[in-house]
């Protein structure tokens, strides 16, 4: 196994952008590394912003530390990309029951089931059903897998549908996409800062004060109404649109993407959000 | 006099398509040379592509995005390129039709020319 961890960190440093990150990550957590475990996740992240395991990676090692409610946002992103996923809908079971929640956990375990879960998962239920601490206790266990059991106070965040609204397009290209509305808040899409938090909200406030000015530009220069603005930077190549509603799309890549292809995605993003902000998908 | 911009600013308005460029102050928008067609008014193109510029390389730099080194504004009837270096912005406005390909390697190129 070490000799695993030394060949997978090596990898990782000749080529960042490799997929080890997910074993390595996975081997780290359960050796309890979790610190290290959880760096490796926050960088694979980075680059495979829209790959599930690697959210599943991260869920998983929350739930090691404690944090259950993250643990349960990122399995949900996890069914935003894979809705077949059975290892998110036990992991979510898992951080529902944890909670108090038996009904919703329940839930979560039949879902499971229908795509095909293992016989755990039907014992799991059964003794579920069954209701009380010790039926509780013997529950954990099948639908926990490997992951330790922690408590947590029960939180309320829901996780949105619409992060994942741009995903297929995105692809497992380091590319990000955000819809904003006329006041620089985020509709739809997900942007991971460095540490692999959501950091949309920051970006699309600052970068979406652009576009007053680039309307004023394009008015007093006489050019017509603006498309599009493409900004490259030392890291990154960001390209941005008008959406509905005086709103903005943003989609940003890392530096070595192609230019041009940013900007298709760009378009795609642009009808794929028309769509959505019209009902629709 | 001669111009430290001369040169460069011909060789991006003969590329197809541009209409002017120009070297403009960043802080106050102000024309430090410039290669215009007639017809366009490099004072107004500076004060707004400058304001523009540095508006988008402090919004990168607050996202976090690191420092802007091209932008390009797309409207349906033209464009506004812009590359910056130090205090000093080089400014393109082409024709939609333009080949912006060939317009951002030379401006990158140029704006690295800046002093």
């Amino acid at each position: 196994m070490a000799d695993d961890v030394r060949r997978w960190s090596d990898e990782l440093a000749r080529d960042p952008a490799s997929l080890v990150f997910l074993p390595l990550g996975e081997t780290l957590r359960r050796q309890g590394q979790l610190d290290l475990a959880l760096k490796i996740a926050m960088r694979g992240l980075e680059r495979h912003s829209h790959n599930a395991d690697a959210h599943d990676l991260l869920a998983r090692i929350s739930v090691d530390r404690g944090e259950l409610q993250r643990a349960f946002d990122e399995w949900d992103m996890v069914l935003r990309l894979t809705p077949s996923h059975v290892g998110a809908l036990k992991g979510m079971a898992f951080v529902r029951y944890q909670q108090g929640n038996t009904a919703e956990a329940e839930q979560y375990l039949q879902r499971a089931a229908e795509q095909g879960g293992d016989a755990a998962i039907d014992a799991a239920r059964a003794k579920m059903r069954g209701a009380g601490q010790g039926a509780r206790d013997a529950g954990r266990g099948a639908i926990s897998d490997e992951l330790p059991a922690r408590s947590a106070p029960l939180a309320t965040h829901h996780a949105s549908d619409s992060r994942a609204l741009f995903a297929d397009i995105l692809g497992e290209h380091e590319q990000t996409a955000l819809l904003l509305d006329d006041q620089g808040l985020v509709l739809a899409g997900v942007y991971l800062g460095e540490d692999g938090s959501d950091v949309g909200a920051e970006v699309g406030a600052e970068l979406s004060g652009m576009t007053d000015s680039a309307r004023r530009a394009a008015r007093h220069l006489d050019i017509g109404d603006w498309r599009a603005i493409v900004l490259e930077t030392e890291v990154a190549v960001v390209t941005m649109g008008p959406s509905a509603g005086d709103g903005l799309l943003l989609v940003a890549a890392s530096k070595a993407t192609p230019l041009g292809l940013v900007r298709r995605v760009l378009d795609r993003c642009l009808e794929r959000a028309r769509r959505w902000l019209e009902g629709g998908r | 006099m001669i111009s430290p911009f001369g040169a460069l600013l011909g060789t991006l308005t003969r590329l197809r398509g541009v209409r002017a460029s120009l070297v403009v102050d960043e802080n106050d928008g102000i024309v430090v040379e410039s290669n215009l067609q007639i017809g366009q008014d490099g004072d107004r193109v500076a004060a707004l592509a400058a304001s523009l510029y540095r508006k988008a390389r402090l919004s990168a730099r607050a996202a976090r995005l690191g420092t802007a080194t091209f932008m390009q504004l797309e409207a349906e009837r033209g464009r506004i390129c812009a590359a910056g270096h130090n205090d000093l912005v080089l400014v393109v406005v082409a024709d939609p039709a333009a080949n912006i390909g060939m317009i951002r390697v030379e401006m990158i190129k140029a704006a690295g020319a800046l002093p």
